[in-house]
């Protein structure tokens, strides 16, 4: 053997950017992360070419996964053409040469930030969030491995006393995104920063959720069929925002997540939060007949 | 289609990055190989922080992110990590390698004596403004001792060692092939030795001495005092597939090892090494070392703070990723808000802390 | 500046493996078609230095000890491959490591040959599956499943990886296994 085997050929870079030893380390930690739903998994989380915080961690799941038939979708705040998503998406196809699209139904990958789309995920298609921070417990519990410890004792009580201290002081719960939820009724787990419209979509979903953050180094998963129960008091049901009622002024649809937009007349606009969910209903609007999957959501009601 | 008004994002992207390097005009090899020549330490300190010996590309770096340390860090870390591993290189010992500068504050004079070598300690700092008036500044030639200082210089506490004055620690019992490596593993709590030496040699220069200082002011449990202070070249020894050693070059290290005598009836040590000359780093870094055993839980000398905290890649990262748009979050905790203002309309109250949104 | 680069075949074999074991974690059950017969192609995708692997097959732990993991004992090792058709087998599975509480990815992979679709039927529930999935499995020792059922005392536990030829089919620890 001679140094020149041992280094193989020379190549700018891997094929999906990583190399094969990273791929590994992720595939043996995503096996276990689906077995066992909610638990975060510490991994190495390798750099790569964008900035910690800027979603390295769902990257690393997508260049894993990623092959040249794959379809990619990436959104940030539920926009396709956010700077961030687009950004990320070319990287994707750039190293991978997998096709991009805007269109969730389209989509073998979806890589997202703070957001799950409208219209409902099938079984072929896995959906990979961008996690800041893994820790649900790091508001009560800042100590990593103190918080580890409580989740290995399944020791919550300090996330519920949180929870009942809002409920005396502020008459509701005051957690807005990221939710804690309970899966597989053994984790709690952050769902990553989406509101809470989008927390319950992962109850029981047809499709695989991989969640990922690369700066703190752990990675989680929801199967499909798992049960994802947000953290509620029997007496007091869980809420999600109160967005059912709105309707988006460029689109018209009404009973989706909306952004609010503030006017200069000092009242608020409302677009709807998934953009390429909007760009479908103008182009409904408009005489287009455009493929609209079945949604989540209808008339402003989980279905 | 009002939406694809919005759809500038890509060029928009594009446009930024080149207003950015717009900058810096044209990079060649020259200008790489002046950044290499001329600011020798600011490249010690990226490859440290990098954790990649290789001047040329930390000059590359710095010239490609024009100067900004933590992009030229991450540029060197995303290329590293893709490098295949061929070889583990031999150990080097403490005492191992070419001494450039070795000194101690804790005896007057050591075994193999006090050398001061490269420093700008004494220095006074004046800054030579007749450069910018067209006059050269040309350092005055370094006058050879009538003796040269031997090469390599023994380890002082291993004199401290022979007096009963330190306990060795243990080593763990691992093969060199096997050394934990921070690169292909998770830094878990109560982390292993190697990751922690691994984690401090590629942490944060500005981060250690900023936790590091505080401990130094008092909010740690020991004062260091120096014991050692090196900077040397030393041999990479890795093995030819055909099982010849050889020398894969010379890389520039740096150490630290403070000392302090608050133990019970011995000197307790902290230790700091990394790629490079860079003594602050590893005077902050030691310190944080001496004073992590028995720290108190979320004090800046407890391990768990530091090493995650002084980690530049992942906390430039995360402070720069709070530019990114955060509406969908805020939206979220916004209808919290209003919705418990409507209800407590009749009896005001303060509402919980604001939550974290990242 | 970069052209996009070409998975090579390993680069194939490797992402096809995965997406596999993947699917077949996530629906437990259900079978999936590995890009070629046998348990190879699944170290190949899993495994280098990183790993500690115990094979039961001479042949397989020679390809496996050249991916750089270490050859160990089985109850030190992360990935298992070997049969469960005997009560000597059991015996190694018995002690094989299901991870802590706190580190439950510690728990092992276990990656057995077995004929899928014949002999004894099972019930499967929990994560990933809708309601209930059922399987034949032949080939594995019928003490095979009480002592699965004690290693898996959730989160603690071990995967299993069923092969049969090239299909392939999963059973994480969170799945509850019923002998009907």
């Amino acid at each position: 053997m001679s140094l020149s085997d041992l280094t193989g050929r020379w190549k700018a870079f891997s094929y999906g950017f990583l190399d094969a030893s990273a791929k590994r380390e992720l595939r043996r930690k995503m096996i276990k992360a689906v077995a066992v739903p909610g638990c975060q998994m510490p991994y190495a989380s390798r750099e790569v070419p964008i900035a910690r915080g800027w979603g390295t961690g769902g990257l690393q799941v997508t260049l894993t996964l990623v092959k040249p038939s794959s379809t990619v979708k990436v959104i940030d705040q539920g926009a396709d053409d956010s700077v961030n998503a687009a950004s990320i998406r070319r990287f994707l196809s750039r190293v991978s040469g997998a096709a991009e699209t805007w269109d969730t139904l389209d989509a073998t990958l979806i890589q997202s930030r703070h957001r799950i789309p409208e219209e409902k995920l099938t079984r072929d298609q896995i959906l990979i969030l961008q996690v800041p921070n893994p820790e649900p417990l790091r508001g009560v519990e800042p100590n990593m491995s103190t918080a580890r410890q409580m989740h290995a004792d399944a020791d919550y009580g300090r996330m519920w006393l949180q929870l009942y201290e809002q409920m005396v002081r502020s008459g509701r719960v005051m957690l807005g995104a990221s939710y804690p939820a309970m899966v597989n009724g053994r984790h709690v787990m952050t769902p990553s920063p989406i509101p809470r419209w989008d927390v319950k979509k992962l109850h029981m979903a047809e499709h695989l959720t991989i969640l990922s953050a690369g700066r703190e180094k752990r990675i989680f998963a929801v199967p499909p069929y798992t049960r994802v129960e947000p953290l509620v008091f029997d007496d007091v049901p869980y809420k999600v925002e109160d967005h059912a009622h709105l309707t988006c002024a460029r689109s018209g649809v009404t009973g989706y997540f909306m952004n609010e937009i503030p006017q200069e007349d000092g009242s608020a606009g409302y677009e709807v939060s998934d953009s390429h969910f909007g760009i479908k209903a103008i182009d409904a609007r408009d005489g287009g007949t455009p493929t609209v999957g079945q949604t989540w959501y209808r008339n402003g009601e989980l279905a | 289609m009002a939406y694809v008004a919005t759809r500038g994002g890509e060029r928009a992207i594009e446009q930024s990055e080149r207003l950015y390097r717009a900058q810096m005009g044209q990079i060649d090899a020259a200008r790489v190989a002046e950044i290499e020549k001329a600011l020798p330490a600011l490249v010690d300190r990226v490859m440290g922080e990098a954790s990649l010996y290789a001047p040329d590309l930390a000059a590359l770096a710095l010239a490609q992110s024009g100067g900004d340390l933590y992009e030229a860090l991450l540029l060197l870390r995303a290329w590293r990590t893709t490098q295949p591993r061929l070889q583990i290189a031999e150990v080097v010992a403490p005492d191992a390698g070419f001494t450039h500068r070795r000194i101690s504050a804790a005896f007057k004079d050591i075994p193999g004596g006090q050398i001061l070598g490269p420093t700008l300690d004494y220095a006074h700092r004046l800054l030579a403004t007749e450069v910018l008036e067209d006059q050269p500044y040309a350092p005055p030639a370094v006058e050879p001792a009538a003796k040269p200082a031997p090469a390599t210089h023994p380890s002082l506490a291993e004199w401290q060692r022979a007096q009963g004055l330190v306990t060795t620690p243990e080593a763990a019992p691992v093969p060199r092939d096997e050394i934990p490596d921070l690169t292909r593993e998770p830094l878990l709590f109560p982390a292993k030795r190697a990751h922690t030496l691994q984690s401090l040699a590629r942490a944060d220069t500005g981060g250690t001495l900023a936790l590091g200082y505080s401990a130094m002011r008092g909010y740690g449990n020991s004062h260091p005092t120096v014991n050692e202070l090196r900077l040397s070249e030393v041999e990479v020894m890795v093995a030819h597939p055909d099982g010849r050693r050889f020398s894969a070059g010379r890389v520039k290290t740096s150490q630290a090892e403070v000392v302090t005598t608050k133990g019970k009836g011995e000197l307790r040590l902290g230790f700091t090494a990394t790629l490079g000359w860079n003594e602050v780093k590893c005077i902050s870094a030691a310190t944080l070392d001496l004073n992590a055993p028995g720290a108190e839980k979320n004090s800046p000398v407890e391990e768990e703070f530091f090493l995650y905290h002084t980690e530049p890649v992942e906390s430039s990262g995360f402070c720069i990723h709070f530019k990114l748009p955060h509406y969908v979050t805020f939206q979220s905790s916004l209808d919290n808000l209003r919705a418990a203002k409507s209800a407590q309309a009749e009896q005001a109250q303060p509402t919980d802390k604001e939550e974290e949104t990242a | 500046m970069l052209a996009t680069p070409l998975p090579d075949a390993e680069e194939i074999r490797d992402n096809a493996t995965f997406d596999a074991v993947l699917g077949a974690l996530s629906r437990p059950g259900t079978l999936r078609d590995l890009p070629e017969p046998g348990p190879l192609c699944i170290a190949l995708a899993l495994l280098d230095r990183e790993c500690r692997v115990h094979a039961g097959d001479e042949t397989l732990s020679a390809r496996i000890a050249a991916t750089g993991a270490a050859l160990v004992p089985a109850h030190e090792a992360d990935h298992v491959f070997m049969a469960a058709d005997s009560a000597e087998a059991l015996a190694v599975i018995a002690g094989l490591d299901t991870g802590s509480h706190l580190y439950p990815d510690e728990g092992a992979t276990l990656i057995v040959p077995a004929r899928i679709g014949a002999g004894q039927a099972l019930q499967l529930t929990g994560p990933g599956i809708k309601s209930v999935e059922r399987i034949c499995l032949d080939g594995i020792h019928p003490g095979f499943w009480a002592l699965r059922a004690r290693l898996c005392a959730y989160p603690r536990g071990i995967e299993v990886l069923i092969h049969d030829g090239a299909r392939l089919l999963a059973l994480p620890r969170s799945t509850q296994v019923t002998e009907v």
